[in-house]
């Protein structure tokens, strides 16, 4: 019962959220300076009339009070309205767009997360030791370079220089695949240095992260209970020690992933990949107020989604979130 | 234990798999990239900046109409001299009164197999003039009637004589696809299977990433050696001139300045710079509007001749464009060879600080006990505010040269940069235009001088007139050469219309930038170079006459 009534609680408390993301959206866009129909004309000679009848097209000539309720309407039957840059429903659009960011992210998501949570456990087994000072220096070293240089010099020493990875977009173009497995290989290449980068700047939050975490509870009296029981050292790090220190890499896991649903911009501008990131930044430059509502609903469901998930994962990790 | 060594096995097992698929990729990769160059099939363009829509009429955008004059014909197209040359047209003449043309047509067919007739050229025309839909509605101001007497003749008839002949700019568009959408529904039509007559057929845009074109072996004309052409989207124009180097991309036409310097001596590329129609210009708003918050100092044409002297459009060139363009003066870019007005240098209002503070001297702008900015007879002083657009660096750098100019003469500027669509906004808010000067620049939409000489008419104001400049006499003149179909008399008048609008001093012209672009030399060979650019030009031909090497 109580469990239903948290799950009602942290809906209506989803929904709250959501109205107010959606009215910041529109306010926060709609102040801006700037007019995507001036924009537009500005390329060529239009008639008044024309001017006119786009704005009208766009729905920019009701006031921005009217302007928003209609905005509220389509968005209860579904409709994003319509891209004022590639002039297509925003719907498509985004489509493509997210599609892209979640193959990059995905990759490089997964790879930081296990990798990061892998070797902080590894090195916090063996602190002290040269092996775990020379990978904290390293990772950390890594978490301090900028993303778009980091990029840059992978694409000249990988991709220029020796030719191994293709250094942009997201397939070879106008290739032509005699199998799904050919174009899988295709994307996976194209997928390597991007990925790489990523997982270079990031992966040290979750080495330290796991590191420390690991560290303290292996302090923790019940470890000495394990070892006097006659348990194998293995399995009190992995079952005893690592469960224990999990909740931290998952709030840590919960910012990542909400982080990444934005598009990795700089990555995306480097490896030139059609993603998130790119579309927002160049829709708020053409002031596409329907591109940049729309992308920022998905934002705002994908955290809301992914901090009640994390919720719900650490009432499975600890029991003591769960009697809470 | 037997757990552990299958995991270790596995770990192996799977770290080979790991450096042995990007490198099978990459093998991959490699033998594309012999087989392309053995002989090559495709013209791989490479640009930074995304189309808009493939709707030919609502596009704003020169990288669509790039794309979309290889998928559509003109009436009449340009050749690489620029020159007029048959499209869907073999001839036109023109009436004894100038005010008809007649255009007698081939016979093509569409890209859906359907033929092609006159009533599909009139279609376009009556469209475009009835709906206002499109930026070409420009061209048919003065059309009153388009005509289809039989299915290979069109007759065009104006108001009064047309100096640009409209055939040049419309593509022509299918009836049987466009006649049932109202006005609305083709602002709202993405026309993402585009049919034209052209040399090419569309094939696909992947958004954010590449359109991709392929050979109509149905087409008029001679048949091109590329089988299709892909422009590929970058973000970053450092990568892009990479993939050029590295044999992924054919032919880049817009490479910024300090990059193209770097590909000088690379192997089997040709950096070629050719003149533009373009210019980067200073501003100065002049609105008589009562509701202009701009400073009325600057409607007294000494302080923007001052201010005009006051720079050195060289130095402009020489340190915000890298040396990468020629020096500006009138309104028509010297690319557009006899129809720009040489000003002798000496006539110019150019490079002299002297002069500027002599004129301000004069005029009673005097520096008062000790200070260093110019003070008006009743006390204002010569304080105005500058804009540019952040990203385009090559502005902000001629905007930071210009204030230091002026500061020598004892006029202060304060410059404030913003992004594009904000200046825009605050430039061409024609209700309450409240700025003083800005920077920025200009394309010319057609090859025809009426584009930028349209610019600063009065009925240009809340449209393309960006510093409210409103004078009788200059559309007069400019009204006169739209109409004037003897080319020595329209050459005349254009010319007076630059010295008349140069002489006003609302537009300080900084620079005409050239146009880099580059190409390898070891795929396709052919490349024409042409004012205004190989590709990304008025004329398609490149695209149609270059050979496989």
């Amino acid at each position: 019962m109580s469990r239903l009534r948290y799950l009602a609680r942290k809906t209506v408390w989803l929904a709250v959220t959501l109205y107010f993301v959606i009215t910041f959206n529109f306010v926060l866009f709609h102040v801006l300076p700037g007019n995507p129909v001036r924009l537009l004309a500005r390329s060529g000679h239009l008639t008044p009339q024309a001017v006119a009848d786009i704005t009208r097209v766009y729905g920019l000539n009701h006031p921005p009070p009217v302007q928003y309720v209609i905005y509220l309407k389509d968005l209860l039957h579904g409709q994003l309205g319509i891209s004022y840059t590639y002039r297509e429903p925003v719907s498509q659009l985004l489509g493509q767009y997210l599609g892209n960011t979640i193959v990059l992210l995905t990759a490089a998501t997964v790879l930081t997360i296990v990798l990061g949570v892998l070797i902080g456990v590894v090195v916090a087994n063996r602190r002290g030791t040269g092996w775990d000072s020379a990978t904290v220096t390293t990772s950390v070293i890594g978490w301090s370079l900028p993303t778009f240089w980091t990029g840059l010099i992978l694409t000249f020493l990988l991709g220029v220089w020796l030719h191994a990875f293709p250094i942009f977009g997201m397939q070879t173009p106008n290739a032509v695949y005699t199998s799904g497995l050919q174009r899988l290989e295709d994307i996976g290449a194209h997928l390597f240095l991007p990925t790489l980068t990523l997982v270079i700047v990031n992966i040290a939050q979750f080495v330290l992260v796991a590191r420390a975490s690991v560290i303290e509870v292996l302090a923790e009296d019940f470890m000495v209970t394990a070892t006097a029981k006659g348990l194998l050292p293995r399995r009190i790090l992995w079952r005893h020690a690592v469960r224990n220190a999990l909740l931290p890499v998952v709030t840590a896991s919960a910012l990542l992933i909400s982080l990444v649903v934005g598009g990795a911009i700089e990555v995306e501008t480097v490896f030139s990949w059609p993603g998130m990131g790119l579309l927002v930044y160049n829709s708020v430059l053409n002031r596409d107020y329907p591109v940049i509502e729309a992308a920022f609903l998905v934002f705002a469901v994908v955290v809301l989604l992914v901090n009640f998930a994390s919720d719900l994962l650490y009432q499975v990790l600890d029991p003591r979130v769960r009697e809470a | 234990m037997p757990a552990e060594t299958n995991r270790r096995e596995f770990l192996k097992r799977a770290g080979l798999l790991a450096v042995a698929v990007p490198g099978a990729a990459a093998a991959l990769d490699a033998c594309a990239a012999v087989a392309t160059s053995a002989k090559a099939s495709t013209i791989r363009v490479g640009w930074a900046i995304e189309p808009d829509t493939m709707n030919p009429l609502t596009t704003y955008s020169t990288q669509a109409v790039e794309v979309l004059q290889l998928v559509y014909d003109n009436l009449i197209q340009y050749d690489l001299q620029l020159k007029p040359e048959p499209g869907l047209a073999t001839s036109w003449s023109y009436s004894p009164d100038g005010t008809s043309i007649t255009y007698k047509l081939r016979s093509a067919k569409w890209h859906d197999g359907r033929p092609f007739s006159s009533a599909d050229a009139k279609f376009t025309f009556d469209l475009i003039k009835t709906k206002q839909v499109s930026q070409y509605a420009q061209w048919v101001t003065d059309l009153t009637a388009a005509e289809a007497p039989d299915p290979a003749t069109l007759v065009l008839r104006f108001s009064r004589p047309q100096a640009f002949n409209p055939g040049l700019a419309v593509p022509i568009i299918p009836q049987h696809i466009w006649q049932s959408m109202s006005a609305s529904q083709i602002q709202r039509f993405p026309n993402s299977a585009p049919v034209g007559t052209g040399p090419y057929k569309f094939v696909n845009w992947k958004k954010g990433q590449s359109i991709e074109i392929a050979r109509n072996d149905g087409w008029w004309g001679t048949r091109p050696a590329a089988q299709k052409v892909t422009w590929i989207l970058f973000q970053n124009e450092d990568v892009m001139t990479q993939s050029l180097r590295t044999g992924a991309l054919d032919i880049c036409p817009e490479i910024p300045p300090t990059i193209w310097d770097g590909l000088a001596g690379a192997q089997n590329i040709k950096a070629v710079s050719m003149q533009s129609f373009s210019f980067h210009h200073i501003g100065i708003n002049v609105s008589e509007n009562p509701n202009s918050g701009g400073n009325p100092l600057l409607k007294d044409r000494t302080i923007r001749l001052a201010l005009s002297y006051a720079v050195d459009r060289k130095q402009l060139v020489d340190i915000a464009l890298a040396g990468h363009g020629l020096p500006g003066s009138v309104i028509l870019p010297a690319g557009f060879g006899e129809w720009h007005l040489d000003i002798p240098p000496g006539k110019q209002f150019n490079a002299n600080p002297a002069k500027a503070r002599a004129l301000l001297d004069a005029a009673g702008y005097t520096l008062k006990n000790g200070s260093t900015v110019r003070t008006s007879k009743d006390g204002k002083p010569l304080s105005f505010r500058l804009i540019a657009i952040q990203s385009t660096s090559v502005d902000v750098a001629a905007a930071q040269l210009f204030r230091d100019a002026c500061a020598k003469v004892g006029i202060e500027l304060t410059l404030t940069t913003l992004d594009a669509n904000s200046l825009g906004s605050t430039v061409y808010n024609a209700k309450a235009p409240n700025w003083d000067i800005f920077v920025w620049g200009w394309d010319s939409g057609v090859y025809d001088p009426d584009y930028m000489l349209g610019v600063p008419l009065c009925n240009q104001i809340g449209s393309n007139n960006d510093v409210y400049y409103c004078d009788r006499h200059y559309d007069q003149l400019y009204n006169e050469q739209a109409t004037v179909i003897d080319h020595a008399r329209r050459l005349a008048l254009v010319r007076e219309a630059q010295q008349y609008y140069y002489d006003a001093a609302a537009y300080i012209i900084m620079w005409y930038q050239a146009k880099l672009q580059g190409y390898r030399t070891d795929t396709w060979t052919g490349w024409t170079p042409v004012t205004g650019g190989m590709i990304l030009n008025f004329t398609r031909d490149n695209y149609l006459k270059v050979r496989p090497v």
